[in-house]
């Protein structure tokens, strides 16, 4: 009994063919670059309106108001580790960096604590897509809903 | 308030922005259930709100 168990050729089913998975991972990552691009975007296109527009006016929110308070929009030509991380916490929130770089007209400003809460705000607005567009790319893989 | 040199608020006010925005964004992304979603977010703020104001004081006698 047992070997008649072990003997059957195992079947595999349309969906889970290696080339059904090798689809369906690059359709995950292509929302993932998606939501990064957007942010919300990644949820939009699987259908979660809620989550799309929670991130997409959280990841805007925050981005104007740093840059309104003329907080730090780092850019690539950063002079040390700190800029850097700046720089790719920044490029994080996907079209919106481009917005608030356009946003602060006259240059950061962190001699006040305005400013300095401003760079902290563009910073968390950055990490945050990145988390959400992660969120959708494992969704799109079916281990979150 | 929109003050000549940029937006302008205090800290108590950009910390509750913070937390709130934040607490929202994590409760849509980690929760399912619209009630579970509230309470997720909720509890999140709260706990923005007293571990901001407990090292807030912890850090009140290097204040001076």
């Amino acid at each position: 009994m047992a070997d008649e168990i072990t003997q059957q050729p195992q079947q595999v089913t349309p969906a889970q063919s290696p080339g059904s998975d090798v689809r369906r991972e690059r359709l995950a990552w292509a929302i993932g670059v998606a939501g990064w691009l957007l942010p919300g975007l990644g949820h939009a296109l699987q259908r979660m309106w809620g989550r799309a527009l929670v991130v997409f006016l959280a990841v805007g929110l925050l981005v104007v108001t740093g840059a309104t308070m003329r907080g730090n929009v780092f850019r690539s030509n950063g002079g040390d580790a700190f800029d850097t991380l700046g720089y790719v916490a920044d490029l994080g929130t996907g079209c919106f960096y481009m917005a608030a770089r356009a946003l602060e007209r006259d240059g950061a400003d962190v001699s006040h604590a305005d400013g300095d809460y401003g760079t902290r705000f563009l910073a968390t607005a950055g990490v945050l897509n990145l988390l959400a567009a992660l969120h959708a790319y494992e969704a799109a893989r079916g281990r979150k809903a | 308030m929109i003050a000549a040199n940029g937006f302008a608020m205090t800290h108590f006010q950009a910390f509750l922005l913070f937390a709130a925005v934040i607490s929202v964004a994590f409760g849509f992304l980690g929760r399912r259930r619209p009630k579970d979603r509230i309470k997720y977010i909720l509890w999140s703020f709260f706990l923005f709100l007293a571990v901001g104001i407990g090292i807030a004081w912890a850090m009140y006698p290097f204040s001076r």
